[in-house]
């Protein structure tokens, strides 16, 4: 019997390999689209299922982690070049997908979708797509009176050792040192992060991690996304947000979208182009405004998140995203030496 | 098919599996731009950030190291040598953790000991926050790594008890009180599983990636993952595991030498129902207590905090909805990985036993190395060497995560079968063949038979170490093919506490399961006896 019971088990184990492998290599009746995403998975994989729903197409996704500092599906774009597995990327901020487009990874797409969409927020050739945005904000913990009204506050002798902010070399926080380069000038950057130094404002791992460190009072305040802070007010956390550099003339808010990217040789183009259509839909773009990561729609008119303003009572940063990226990868050697690696 | 045929090949597959991967990348490594540049790896050696990397994964590892041996060795010697009430249940509780991914402890503990854990919510904030800032550091992470990895010394006390000649022992208790003969005859004698035991578990927590990035601890094996994914900086990344691939030589040569002779003679007794056991009398309540205590902080405390945290049939349904797929992904990848485990295995440990090829004990190290090195340096290996338009259907297929597996589990199973096989007397399989039978007949109809429960809990502990295993089937795992570790990992970023905490309960549920099959299985040896 105890024979026959090994027996069935190893039976069991191989015609189920044998199963899933066919299933892995012939393709399925099913219409098929593989996307890499680096949108958080609680976030993203609902909208993906209603995508499948919807359409009928089946959607077959590699999500990043937070050890990869969400970059870890971008790199594994960049790996198969020669071999792209994907069709789509759906990236968490534009920068990494003006990278795609400069290593050639990208495909020219113009959703009808995103037409509505402001042309800041595209890119003019249609290699990506931005929808749902997160501003940059700071958040504060409530027991400051008088909060910090602008990044240059992080250089104010006021704030000295009482402010963080995440790892300059990952994530958003990269992407708006990177683009306060481009407005600023290399002179006026590299003061500012010597004014950080000298202010001894404190780098944490992450802008969760800062959202933390604020909520607990450690901080006074940190430059965080937009969705760290309103998470942290949904959880009762003793804080406020604030929208930098909004007073007239000012240096604004630096807005940080989504992006859909189609791939170059992707297998399912066609696929693709109605997942992107559907992720720079307004529903998709109300649906992502009402989780909890509270995005800010960028379609005119879309039900946002309360907490947050909609994007045209914002003074946004003025940026072109291709510059931000190029100068990102310019100014990575000079982060890592500031950061003493 | 000959005997040496079949072999070959196996040694083949296992060099294909595993080494030949972690080659392709060094030798990558070593180009730039179409030149050999050994850049990347000044690159490293001039950065003190580096160092201070491997400092930090060298005292962990030392740490970890210590602490499970201090422990592990009296507790082994506990349950395997005394009278102690209830020793298969402390046995099987110690190990637990072992089977479970390590960052599941790690989140448990969290859950007990985090800003928003059970203890910010009996104690206070004020406390919380102390014993957060102690949890998420160095600290947390030798608790964590030490919980996970006591059972390795403490199982392979427990097994190298079994391979002392009890009459040595008896003859030395004429003379001396067990406490001299532990001392005297004992434990000497165990130092070869004691020295592996310490080993295996420096190398594991060296190598460890999870639990260190959970608790906010940089440490070397990190660096090479972000490198390779956060700046895919290919040459970066394997310069950065090259040195973790040189500790892990390094310390496997100690070992070897050092043992020379000695490692690979463990051969079960064949008496153990007759192994003297030390009674330990009056004491032997407070002991149980004792051993009842550590088992409750070690392993039922935070598993307790994990299940409280996720004590909602809502979190459980939510956790089933959003990794029901990836929960039947792990159990037949892991249900694959480890038949294929056991088949190569079973060859692998039948050459090292019978010495039937002049490359025995290179395939027996290749074996060890591959177990030892961090999975993140094995997963970069592969797709460095299957990412090609030709190699799709490995590539691009779930075969890509078995492949790993298989590359770093094969000594686990190599060594069970090999120890098996020991026990196996040859004049059985030489019977046959004067008989007649051919070498394939003679161990379908013979060895395996008679290997059948070493088999068996190779079965076992293959699939338990590809249900757990993270950082190769993260790195990669093809489109919609993320396995429960994976999916948990994913959804840790946002992802609410009581649906982690739900899936880190399925995992641990999954993972002990085969346990109770275990349990069916009598212990390795009893065959000889009782045939």
């Amino acid at each position: 019997m105890k024979r026959f019971a090994s027996i069935a088990l190893l039976v069991t184990a191989v015609v189920a390999g044998i199963v899933l492998w066919q299933r892995a290599r012939v393709p399925t009746v099913h219409p098929t689209v593989v996307v890499y995403v680096s949108e958080d998975q609680v976030f993203s994989e609902p909208i993906l299922q209603d995508f499948e729903r919807e359409t009928g197409i089946r959607v077959q996704a590699v999500y990043d982690t937070e050890e990869t500092k969400s970059t870890g599906a971008m790199n594994r774009l960049i790996a198969e070049k020669d071999n792209p597995q994907a069709d789509v990327y759906w990236a968490n901020e534009p920068i990494r997908a003006e990278v795609l487009k400069q290593r050639g990874i990208a495909a020219p797409y113009v959703s009808p979708n995103a037409r509505t969409i402001p042309p800041m927020f595209r890119d003019p050739q249609g290699y990506w797509s931005g929808f749902s945005a997160r501003a940059r904000v700071f958040i504060v913990h409530e027991a400051v009176k008088d909060p910090p009204h602008g990044v240059r506050d992080y250089t104010d002798p006021r704030w000295n050792g009482r402010a963080v902010i995440a790892n300059p070399l990952f994530g958003t926080t990269t992407a708006e040192i990177a683009a306060l380069f481009t407005i600023w000038g290399d002179a006026q950057g590299r003061a500012f992060l010597e004014g950080l130094k000298r202010n001894q404002i404190a780098i944490s791992s992450s802008n969760g991690e800062s959202a933390d460190f604020v909520s607990a009072g450690r901080y006074a305040f940190a430059l965080v996304d937009s969705d760290d802070a309103v998470n942290r007010m949904r959880h009762g956390k003793p804080v406020f947000l604030v929208y930098p550099d909004q007073e007239p003339g000012g240096l604004g808010a630096f807005i940080v979208p989504n992006a859909a990217v189609l791939i170059r040789g992707a297998p399912h183009p066609e696929a693709a182009r109605r997942l992107i259509d559907y992720l720079l839909s307004p529903q998709t773009e109300r649906k992502l405004a009402l989780a909890d990561c509270a995005q800010i729609p960028l379609h005119p008119g879309v039900q946002g998140p309360p907490e947050l303003k909609p994007l045209d009572h914002i003074r946004v940063m003025p940026v072109h995203y291709a510059d931000v990226a190029r100068k990102l990868t310019e100014i990575q050697p000079l982060l890592r030496s500031w950061l003493g690696l | 098919m000959s005997r040496r045929f079949v072999l070959a090949l196996t040694a083949l597959l296992v060099f294909v599996s595993g080494m030949l991967p972690v080659l392709s990348m060094l030798l990558r490594s070593l180009r730039n731009d179409d030149r050999w540049s050994l850049a990347a790896y000044r690159g490293l050696l001039g950065s003190a950030h580096q160092w201070a990397l491997m400092e930090h994964s060298l005292v962990l590892a030392a740490l970890v190291t210590g602490l499970t041996l201090i422990a592990g060795v009296p507790l082994g010697l506990l349950l395997g040598k005394t009278d102690l009430p209830g020793r298969r249940l402390y046995t099987g509780l110690f190990a637990v953790p072992l089977l479970l991914p390590p960052y599941v402890l790690a989140v448990s503990w969290a859950d007990l000991l985090g800003p928003d854990g059970l203890l910010a919510g009996m104690a206070g904030p004020g406390i919380a926050r102390a014993t957060a800032q102690w949890l998420f550091g160095l600290p947390g992470c030798v608790l964590v790594l030490s919980a996970v990895f006591l059972p390795i010394p403490m199982l392979l006390t427990m097994i190298f008890l079994r391979t002392v000649d009890p009459r040595l022992e008896e003859a030395a208790r004429l003379l001396a009180p067990w406490p001299t003969v532990l001392r005297g005859i004992t434990v000497p004698l165990i130092l070869p599983g004691i020295a592996l035991a310490a080993v295996l578990v420096f190398l594991l927590s060296f190598g460890e990636f999870g639990v260190p990035t959970f608790l906010r601890y940089d440490v070397f094996p990190v660096e090479s993952f972000v490198q390779f994914s956060a700046f895919y900086d290919f040459q970066a990344a394997t310069a950065a595991a090259a040195p973790m691939a040189g500790v892990t030589l390094v310390l496997l040569l100690m070992e070897a030498a050092s043992l020379r002779g000695r490692a690979g003679q463990l051969r079960l007794s064949g008496l153990e129902r007759g192994l003297p056991r030390i009674g330990l009398g009056a004491g032997r309540m407070a002991w149980a207590a004792a051993t009842a205590g550590l088992a409750v902080a070690l392993v039922l405390v935070p598993i307790g905090a994990l299940v409280a945290q996720s004590a909602e049939v809502a979190a459980y349904q939510e956790a089933l909805r959003h990794a029901g797929d990836s929960l039947l992904r792990s159990l037949v990848y892991a249900g694959i990985g480890a038949t294929l485990l056991t088949a190569i295995g079973f060859l692998t440990g039948y050459l090292v036993q019978t010495r039937a090829l002049a490359v025995w004990r290179a395939v027996d190290s290749m074996t060890l190395f591959l177990f030892a090195l961090p999975g993140t340096v094995i997963g970069i290996g592969l797709i460095s060497l299957w990412n090609t338009p030709w190699t799709n259907l490995v590539y691009a297929t779930p075969a890509i995560i078995v492949l790993g597996y298989l590359a770093k589990y094969t000594a686990l199973t190599s060594r069970i079968s090999a120890t098996q096989l020991g026990l196996i007397p040859a004049s059985m399989e030489e019977a046959a063949q004067v008989a007649g039978a051919g070498w394939a007949r003679r161990m379908a109809l013979i060895v395996a038979p008679l290997a059948r429960r070493g088999l068996a809990a190779a079965w076992l502990v293959g699939y338990l170490f590809s249900l757990r295993d993270t950082d190769i089937t993260m790195l990669v795992y093809p489109p919609g093919h993320d396995t429960l570790p994976v999916r948990i990992f994913t959804l840790m970023a946002n992802g609410e506490p009581a649906l982690i905490a739900a899936l880190c309960t399925l995992m641990i549920a999954a993972s002990v399961l085969p346990l109770a099959l275990l349990a069916l299985v009598p212990r390795l040896g009893r065959d000889l006896q009782d045939p």
